[in-house]
């Protein structure tokens, strides 16, 4: 009980232990109990208002991890609705923050919904606040929350507040507050959207609403006895999960009226011309959404938008010109002719090379400019490419140079690469530059003790450089040399060539694989550095002549050494042997190297290692060499041969999950008295055998059953029956859920699952026990007619059978349970459904207008069965 | 456009973590949304201490790098505009708009609308430009005023409550933190009243205007490379003015022989822009016909000091020009450093320093020279020699330095290696501000401040110069030069 006292101090402590690790934190406290103390905590009145509000901010962010079910997250929001509404009338510094959690809690956990009492109870309290006029900071303060709350709400269920669109407007024309302004524009475009959706037409009025009445405030947000107001109407808000249901336009713009164009543009330019009204990053939202709505509706010119441009375009401010960027990408030529483009784009490099501005915001902007969208694109729509009106002149100032940082270098770099990348002409001094810069970059990787951020810079340098270089093949010859000397000057920068090798394309690895061999063999760099020679070899060798590398292998092995070293000089042997150079005189000097290798390693994993090489290598030819030493695509490589062999050891021991090789099929099979019998065709595709099939009904309405098992079974034999015996505990239809365990001639055993299997009502019909023999039948049939009354019910139904329809009918379906008949007019059919009830028909042809039945059973439950039976042959009929 | 998390981490080199997160904030109802919208590409934020590791790592600010990584140092990993992609758990958490500045790095996750497998471009995701916006309000809060570590900790104990009224559910309202106190607004809000400003002023009218500008230079002395200059300035205004949204316009002057201001970028307070302000530009070639001003900036001021406009400029000379030769004779070098201040320029400094460092070369053992103005001070540890010039160039306004340096190359060690400063490439980096005057010519005065308000402000103006990156290059070697240098 002491833990259920927690005070200030104590809670302080467990909400940063949350903070720190909500999983293990959580694990350990218990998410309920913990949810149900906050809960609880935050009614009581021994903790003050600070500490309240700490609660509340952990309730509103770890929300999904104290209330993991919807059902559970709408009591804790009911109760924190409850508690919002004890709070004395005056504003508290507890009101926000509570409708901050409750919002929270039905969002994040699944209970945002139409069913949700909580849900409603939140809304109606949320409008409220927001439509009041709000006098004096608190009330502001609150009813900004409010209208914060409401948009999230519609954030997370898009069309949630379509239904009152005009009380919005309304409220944004009469309050104009950034708060409420925000809200309508993102209902109004949520809306657009959802109206867009097949089946929906027209603004409906909803612009047009009912205008909210702003009432001077009441700080009872939610007096207990207070009316409810009317249904929520849900039928525009999307579902709750899914991504088809998310927002996004319609397939088609929404055709409006011209009345509803009128007031959309209306609705649209009152709110355009407040936006200087707003924050920056207010504004930018709202711009954003107003050009969504735009474009939602058909035959809408972006000219609305046009008046803003001027303003928004001489803005420092990232967000504004990223959002005129996005209206750019929007509408293109309907909104900017191509000399406002060359405005933008001109802007844009002024923005992008800005001295005054912060090094990521000039980067962003060059980020801009390289997927500026143009009204004319050339390129692919998501490639990175320099826009046509940027010239090498334009960009000059653009350009990287040593100085700058990594992110800024590399960033200009890939513009430069982009300039020098188009056919070779008035671009040279651009290459000359990249070439240069590429230089300095690499001298300063061979500095002695540089960082490795240098040599990573000068990588990535050389990466973007060789995708534009390909065109130039002088300029890929200087870039191959200068890494050549880099690699001589300072091997331990290996694992970055490799790396370079791995991700640049055959453009650069080949020459460069070839240099860096020639270097590697060269041996520069002694002893400390054959660690490195071995690595590069490992990669390169494979593809370059086998001499040199056998020679420098073979002076390596002279030098005795550790572990590491004999496993490397192994994994060279291994790239020689998976590699193409094997022709020619080299496979001799190959195989003497393994021989030597398996005689003269330390290690003796080493020695066996060389010594299964060289089997492979002097029994296998060149294509299975090269598959047994690579690894398999389809199949990680194991990292050890135990793990290996483990894994077939255990494939034997372990069921696998299959795919069914056997077909079961539906056999008629009467029975004459119970139990009711389901018969069963088993063939099967391959060879099974110790088939064992196991049926589970689905449904509490019929015992377990047995289990059938079939010793073998082979394709194409005659397929084996089987009689299935089933006990109803209620004459119901029902459904099998079937599964198959088995062996295989390989030794694997097998789990597969079959397709269900429907026990339908007409599968469980039995004849009734004969009758004594001195009663006539239609007597006997009489008395069990009259018997199912009053315990039990009748009904009658018309059959659409005419003339001999009738006939063959019975004769299909319920000649063994035919008592009395006098063809082809009348017949008498009784029925036993186990366990123990009756279904009684008489048949009586009226003419050629069909059949009269009327059904008697003692079973209230069958009626609706049987009537569906009967309806579902007229049917087939 | 929304922000999945925000988290605030401290570098703290040498501690046994490399950092730690000072404050983190998580948006469930955004995660709910990005799990939607990211479907099988979505990844979960991770747990605090994770994710400060993951950052630090990234970052390159633990202290193991050693070894190449290949998460970290791969060539094909190119970070985009600050934004990175951490590795958790073996999948790839992005985009992390991360910056770093005075040991703090302040993080933010943007929710990305759509599908993160291809990762789309930047430009396509709504919420990156607001989590820009955010970080740099953090960045602005934390920096103002001092840096203890008290002051920190109580900014950070204040951020749950801005944030309650910033950003309450992760999406973004404002971007100044530093409103001091959102629950006393001076008086009732009217219709008109703008978002971003959240009361009105009460109490003496004043208006305070200032230029700021700054010099960048690379100067090298050779006949193949052009030096570069660069001018950029900042008007910043701080408006203590009574009334709803009172208008002002400021008009920025230049003299006849004055230089053109150019990628004029304003602050969005500012109502209206002439075309002319709007189109010059420095990617064009400056003639007689560019635009020269008045440059007119009505407004309606927010309450809070603000930068009412950035732009650049070519000034057609560099304040103070100069040569620097470096070489090396016989284990020691030989420098030269002369520098002209040029006529046109104001000669009267509120500092000015000529810093000349050594790279790669050990701690100083010996030094001569022989200067002809001003005094050197030594450095030697940091292998570094300031020229101290003072306030006033001489008559001339000629001055020179020329000295012999010796090193001890065994302490070599000690000290981080320096990339681009190799052999004789090296620099003098200079150092002056200059109080009441601009290179451009640009100045605001008394006249060019129209207030249409009750009352009559008092009305103060002030200009300054300031060197910002102006660098001389040794001319005896190799120096990193930029593209512009080579059109000429």
């Amino acid at each position: 009980m002491a833990e259920r006292r927690r005070s200030g101090d104590s809670w302080a402590r467990s909400l940063a232990a949350l903070r720190t690790g909500p999983a293990a934190f959580l694990a350990r406290a218990g998410a309920d109990a913990l949810a149900s103390e906050l809960l609880s905590d935050l009614r009581g009145e021994r903790l003050s208002d600070y500490t309240k509000v700490s609660l509340l901010a952990a309730i509103q962010e770890f929300a999904p991890q104290l209330w993991s079910e919807p059902a559970s997250a709408e009591d804790a929001a009911c109760e924190l609705l409850d508690t919002l509404a004890l709070l004395p009338p005056r504003p508290s510094a507890l009101h926000r923050p509570l409708l901050l959690a409750v919002t929270s809690v039905l969002a994040a956990c699944g209970a945002l919904g139409p069913s949700s009492a909580a849900t409603g109870r939140l809304l109606a309290l949320l409008l409220r606040a927001a439509s009041r006029r709000a006098a004096g900071p608190e009330q502001r303060a609150l009813q900004a929350t409010a209208c914060e709350c409401l948009r999230e709400l519609e954030s997370c269920r898009p069309g949630l507040l379509a239904g009152r669109l005009g009380l919005l407007r309304g409220l944004q024309a009469a309050l104009g507050t950034q708060p409420h302004r925000l809200l309508f524009a993102l209902a109004l475009r949520n809306a657009l959207w959802a109206l867009g959706r097949p089946g929906a037409a027209g603004l409906q009025g909803l612009l047009t609403g009912p205008p909210g009445e702003t009432q001077a405030w009441d700080w009872t947000l939610e007096a207990p006895g207070a009316p409810q107001p009317g249904p929520w109407d849900w039928t525009l808000a999307g579902e709750a999960l899914g991504p088809g249901a998310w927002p996004e336009p319609g397939p088609g713009p929404l055709e409006l009226q011209p009345p509803e164009a009128r007031e959309l543009r209306a609705a649209v330019s009152q709110l355009l011309d407040a936006s200087y009204l707003l924050t920056p990053p207010a504004q930018a939202r709202l711009l954003r959404q107003l050009s969504q709505a735009l474009r939602a509706v058909r035959g809408q010119p972006p000219a609305l938008l046009k008046p803003q441009l001027v303003r928004l375009l001489g803005t420092a401010r990232l967000s504004l010109l990223h959002a005129v960027l996005a209206w750019k990408d929007a509408f293109g030529e309907a909104l900017f002719t191509a000399q406002d483009e060359a405005l933008l784009l001109r802007r844009l490099v002024g923005a992008a090379q800005h001295p005054a501005l912060p090094a990521p915001a000039r980067l962003f902007y060059l980020h801009c400019l390289l997927h500026f969208p143009e009204n004319w694109p050339l390129g692919p729509a998501d490639e990175e490419g320099a826009p046509v009106l940027l010239t090498p002149g334009l960009a000059a100032g653009l350009l990287p140079s040593l100085l700058q940082e990594p992110p800024d270098l590399l960033g200009r770099l890939r513009l430069l690469c982009l300039l020098c990348g188009e056919e070779p002409g008035p671009e040279a001094q651009a290459l000359d530059y990249l070439q240069g810069l590429l230089a300095c970059l690499r001298r300063g990787a061979a500095q002695p003790g540089a960082p490795r951020s240098s040599a990573t810079l000068c990588f990535r340098a050389s990466y973007l450089a060789t995708r534009c270089l390909a065109g130039h093949p002088a300029a890929l010859a200087r870039l191959i040399e200068g890494l050549a000397d880099l690699y001589r000057v300072r091997p331990c920068l290996a694992p970055h060539f490799v790396d370079l090798l791995e991700q640049a394309g055959p453009v650069l690895a080949e020459p460069l694989g070839k240099a860096l061999q020639q270097v590697a063999v060269a041996g520069s760099g002694g002893g400390p550095a054959l660690r490195w020679h071995l690595q590069i070899l490992t990669k390169v060798a494979g593809s370059q002549p086998l001499g040199p590398t056998l020679a420098f292998l073979r002076a390596a092995m002279g030098q005795r050494g550790a572990w590491g070293r004999e496993q490397a000089l192994l994994r060279v042997c291994r790239a020689l042997l998976r590699g193409k150079g094997l022709g020619g005189a080299a496979p001799g000097a190959l195989a003497n190297l393994l021989q030597e290798l398996a005689r003269g390693l330390d290690d003796p994993d080493g020695r066996d290692r060389a010594r299964l090489y060289y089997g492979l290598f002097t029994h296998l030819s060149a294509p299975k060499l090269g598959s047994a030493m690579g690894p398999a695509l389809s199949t990680p490589m194991p990292g050890s041969s135990l793990v290996e062999e483990n894994e077939g050891f255990t494939a034997a021991l372990t069921v696998q999950e299959a795919r069914a090789p056997l077909r079961l099929s539906r056999v008629p099979q009467q029975a004459k008295e119970p139990p009711v019998v389901l018969g069963l065709a088993v063939e099967a595709s391959e060879v099974l055998y110790s088939l064992e099939l196991r049926f589970r009904v689905l449904g509490p309405h019929y015992e377990p059953l047995e289990a059938v098992q079939v010793p073998c079974l082979r394709p194409g034999a005659f397929p084996k029956l089987l009689r299935l015996p089933l006990e109803p505990r209620r004459p119901y239809p029902a459904v099998l859920d079937i599964s198959a365990l088995y062996a295989t001639p390989s030794g694997l055993t097998c789990h597969a699952q079959l397709p269900q299997l429907p026990v339908a009502f007409a599968d469980l019909f039995l004849p009734l026990p004969q009758s004594s023999a001195e009663k006539s039948p239609s007597c006997a049939f009489q008395e069990l007619w009259a018997s199912c009354l009053p315990g039990g019910v009748e009904s009658c139904m018309w059959g659409p059978w005419r003339g001999q329809a009738l006939e063959a009918l019975v004769a299909r379906h319920w000649e063994p349970f035919v008592m009395a008949a006098t063809p082809p007019a009348s017949y008498k059919v009784a029925i036993r459904l186990p366990p123990s009830s009756r279904l009684l028909l008489q048949l009586e042809a009226a003419g050629e207008d069909g059949v009269r039945v009327a059904l008697r059973t003692d079973d209230w439950a069958v009626l609706p069965l049987a009537g569906e039976y009967l309806r579902g042959l007229g049917a087939a009929t | 456009m929304a922000q999945r998390a925000i988290w605030l981490v401290s570098h703290e080199p040498g501690t046994p973590h490399g950092g730690t997160v000072r404050f983190s904030r998580r948006y469930p109802t955004v995660e709910k949304r990005a799990k939607i919208f990211n479907g099988s590409s979505y990844v979960p934020l991770p747990e605090d201490d994770p994710f400060c590791k993951a950052l630090l790592f990234e970052l390159r600010l633990l202290d193991d790098d050693k070894d190449f990584v290949e998460s970290r140092d791969s060539c094909s990993r190119i970070n985009k505009a600050s934004v990175y992609g951490l590795p958790i758990e073996g999948r790839e958490l992005w985009p992390v708009l991360a910056f770093q500045k005075n040991s703090l790095i302040y993080v933010s996750i943007p929710l990305v609308e759509q599908t993160l497998s291809p990762p789309p471009p930047l430009i396509s995701i709504s919420g990156i430009s607001q989590a820009f916006d955010l970080l740099f309000g953090l960045i602005d809060f934390f920096d103002s005023g001092p840096k203890t570590e008290v002051d920190l900790s109580t900014k950070v104990s204040q951020l749950p409550d801005l944030l309650m009224h910033i950003c309450p559910f992760g999406t973004l309202l404002d971007s100044n933190f530093l409103l001091d106190n959102f629950n006393n607004l001076s008086i009732n809000q009217t219709l008109k009243q703008p978002a971003w400003k959240a009361g009105t002023y009460k109490g003496k009218q004043q208006v305070a205007v200032s230029v700021t500008e700054k010099v960048k230079s690379m100067q090298y002395d050779k006949r193949d490379v052009a030096d570069m200059w660069q001018v950029y300035g900042t008007i910043t205004c701080k408006c203590d003015l009574e009334g709803v949204m009172p208008n002002i316009i400021v008009s920025l002057n230049l003299p006849t022989n004055g230089s053109p201001l150019q990628d004029i970028l304003v602050h969005p307070c500012v109502t209206s822009l002439d075309s002319a302000v709007l189109t010059s530009s420095s990617v064009d070639i400056m003639d007689d016909s560019a635009f020269s001003g008045p440059y007119k900036f009505p407004f309606s001021p927010p309450l809070e000091s603000f930068h009412l406009c950035y732009y650049t400029s070519q000034v057609p000379v560099p304040p103070i020009l100069g040569f620097y030769q470096l070489k090396e004779e016989d284990s020691q070098l030989k420098i030269n450093v002369h520098l002209k201040l040029h006529e046109s320029v104001k000669n009267s400094f509120e500092y000015c320093e000529a810093h000349i460092p050594f790279f790669n070369r050990g701690p100083i053992t010996h030094l001569e020279y022989k200067v002809s103005f001003g005094q050197v001070e030594v450095s030697r540890e940091k292998s570094l020699l300031i020229w101290i010039i003072g306030q006033k160039f001489p008559k001339s306004l000629e001055i020179n330095l020329s000295g012999t340096v010796n090193f001890n190359s065994m302490g070599h060690q000690k000290q981080p290696v320096d990339t681009i400063c190799i052999g004789g490439t090296t620099y003098v980096k200079l150092y002056f501000r200059i109080p009441d005057y601009t290179l451009t010519g640009c100045y605001a005065d008394q006249h060019s401040v129209q207030v249409f308000a009750s009352g009559k402000p008092k009305i103060s103006t002030c200009r300054e110069l300031i060197s910002s990156d102006y660098y001389i290059w040794n001319s005896k070697a190799p120096a990193p030069i930029t593209y512009r240098s080579l059109l000429l």
